[in-house]
């Protein structure tokens, strides 16, 4: 073999035989169907058995025979609850990326350093993360209780009489999104934390000698060395956002008035309960669709951009 | 004026005392160079000096000003790292300028001065690279850079040269000492390579176990080493120590001669060759003596001597340098 050749691709028959002697073909025929066959049955068929659900009137009994063609989801784009409900979501995501997002860096950036007095913080912090999400509702339900609840007493101590938060329109979502924050931002803390502790010390130290205030120091060498983690939390907080839910229905429920729906829990309102599980497939593939848009521009934008 | 001086200078860590109590002075101009072995809390002094760690006891003076307290930013040193520090997303360039522009100093003169830096370090063709897009060598010199336009009193060197290749880290060396002399400003420089010590150095600072052990020249610190410690330290191979009384001197513990003032001669101590490593212009010798032990002898050329063979040894006069109990030199070479 000359040096010319070694630099030359083996022809496909040779290539195919190396795998198989090596054990690569073996490997994939062993490991990838149980996978596949998985991935079919949880991911994909669901998701085109709810594509095609969503063009039927069904109520989830029998087979679905009421052909509709696209009723459902016009009846969903006209609707007022579910401009709410989508609006009510990009509050969510709003949110997480310019007050839940800010809030986890500020904190992460006090308590990154590995001290025992940090280490009992961070737990602190943590700590509503993993509480289940009903129960964090319940709990929050109960702070905001008019009656009897925490804000009732400082409201009174106030001399403002009862105010029944989560029953008010215009401070409903207002509550929802600060239990949000109050319970996701943990999450967000400790992926910084993990990136701020990777960031080399001497980098730091370097700054600080050639005049950088903390601030700079964030600024400058802190913030652009986790570029990286920003982008996977905000992408987690974008994706989270879109798929809020059991926080919501402990608290209000979608009310007053419809007034707190997010788009998951108007699927589940006026699909499931109501048992139109054709129109609540439809929210579903709308939903999906416009998850995998967000996912595939964020990841083609701004996780390249971030790496780079 | 930029002389270092530090007084009673002390420091530990949690219960752990890394520098006991220690005073050092610093000339100005001078390329001081703290050397000892891992752990012997050079690094820790360097910190000190630099602010980066404030000392449990003592003072930092610069220039003839109590800096203690001073942030290491108002200090006017800079300081090189082992691990070179640069900021991986900016520019060769934005590296360079980054203290220039958070010192907001005019665009114009920020320019110039980084123009100048990179043409003294070669650094023109690479100032739009980043650092992961540099060899090790071209990375500390962007570090050096970023050192140079600030125009410190004093710059700072934390075992730079650590991470480069043998043959990268000869090439830096000169580029540091040329630096030094165009430059004309005080140097402290940590390393634990004793051939870096001995050739940039003006001044070396030899440290044990946060103490230190003798501060002197060069020649000083390899003609009359006044501990023990010193003795087997500086010099490569290092210093034959044995007992005063296997090689007639029984007055003193320890006895020492360096490989290269050993000889051959007829009249000498019998030596079985145990490895024979042939360098070309020296040959060394690690030698089984009769009644002393395993010496390391240095000869001249190369002397086609095999692994086994028998030679015979004798220190030249005047070398054989003596050592009390506690380690201390006992008057002139014998």
């Amino acid at each position: 073999m000359t040096l010319a050749d070694a630099g030359r691709r083996l022809p496909a028959s040779a290539r195919m035989r190396r795998a198989i002697s090596n054990g690569r073909v073996t490997a994939v025929l062993i490991l990838l169907p149980p996978a596949l066959i998985l991935f079919t049955l949880f991911v994909t068929l669901p998701l085109g058995e709810s594509a095609w659900y969503s063009f039927f009137n069904w109520n989830g009994y029998g087979t679905p025979s009421n052909f509709v063609g696209i009723a459902n989801y016009e009846r969903i784009l006209n609707h007022s609850v579910f401009h709410i409900a989508v609006g009510n979501t990009l509050k969510i995501v709003a949110i997480s990326l310019l007050i839940q997002m800010p809030l986890a860096l500020f904190l992460a950036l006090l308590i990154y350093k590995k001290t025992p007095t940090n280490a009992v913080f961070r737990l602190v912090f943590f700590l509503p993360y993993i509480l289940a999400e009903v129960a964090a509702g319940l709990i929050w339900s109960f702070v905001f209780d008019g009656n009897y609840g925490v804000t009732a007493s400082i409201a009174q101590s106030l001399g403002l009489g009862n105010v029944f938060i989560l029953s008010d329109p215009d401070l409903a979502f207002m509550a929802i999104m600060t239990v949000i924050v109050w319970k996701y931002f943990g999450f967000h803390m400790m992926i910084y934390i993990a990136a701020l502790q990777s960031v080399p010390q001497d980098q730091i130290e370097a700054a600080k000698i050639e005049g950088a205030s903390r601030r700079q120091v964030v600024r400058y060498v802190q913030i652009p060395h986790i570029k990286p983690a920003i982008a996977v939390s905000a992408f987690f907080a974008i994706i989270g956002a879109l798929q809020v839910f059991d926080v919501i229905i402990p608290l209000t429920n979608g009310g007053p008035s419809n007034q707190t729906h997010t788009i998951v829990t108007y699927l589940y309102t006026f699909g499931l309960t109501r048992l139109n599980i054709g129109f609540g497939s439809a929210v579903g593939v709308i939903l999906f669709v416009g998850a995998v848009t967000v996912a595939v521009f964020y990841q083609r934008i701004f996780m390249k951009r971030a790496e780079a | 004026m930029s002389e270092v001086r530090l007084q009673n200078i002390s420091k530990s860590f949690g219960g752990h005392t890394v520098l006991p109590d220690l005073n050092l002075t610093v000339p100005d101009g001078s390329f001081t160079v703290l050397v000892g072995p891992s752990g012997c809390g050079k690094s820790t002094l360097l910190r000190i000096i630099s602010g980066l760690e404030e000392p449990t006891s003592g003072a930092v003076m610069i220039g003839g000003h109590d800096v203690t307290l001073d942030e290491p930013s108002k200090r006017g040193i800079s300081m090189v790292f082992q691990s070179y520090a640069l900021y991986p997303h900016m520019t060769v360039a934005q590296n360079i300028d980054f203290g220039l522009r958070l010192a907001k100093m005019p665009a114009a003169e920020r320019k110039s001065r980084v123009a100048e830096a990179a043409r003294i370090l070669a650094l023109e063709p690479y100032l739009d690279r980043k650092p992961a897009q540099l060899s090790g060598g071209q990375r500390q010199r962007v570090a050096i850079g970023r050192s140079i336009v600030r125009q410190p009193k004093v710059f700072l060197f934390d075992e730079p040269l650590s991470n480069l290749d043998a043959a990268l880290r000869t090439q830096m060396r000169v580029e540091l000492a040329q630096l030094h002399q165009s430059l004309d400003a005080t140097m402290i420089y940590v390393t634990h390579d004793q051939v870096e010590a001995m050739t940039l150095a003006d001044q070396i600072v030899v440290m044990n176990a946060g103490r230190i052990e003798q501060v002197g020249a060069p020649m000083e610190l390899y003609d009359r080493p006044q501990t023990v410690f010193v003795a087997g330290f500086i010099g490569s191979p290092k210093m034959n120590l044995m007992p005063g009384a296997a090689v007639g001197h029984p007055e003193a513990e320890t006895a020492g001669i360096r490989p290269e003032h050993l000889v051959i001669a007829p009249e000498g101590l019998s030596a079985r060759a145990l490895v024979v490593e042939t360098l070309g212009a020296d040959t060394i010798v690690h030698a089984d003596v009769e009644g002393v032990g395993p010496m390391t002898v240095r000869l001249a050329g190369n002397n086609r001597l095999r692994a086994g063979e028998v030679i015979r040894i004798a220190p030249e006069p005047g070398h054989m340098h003596l050592f009390d109990k506690n380690g201390q030199r006992m008057g002139e070479p014998a």
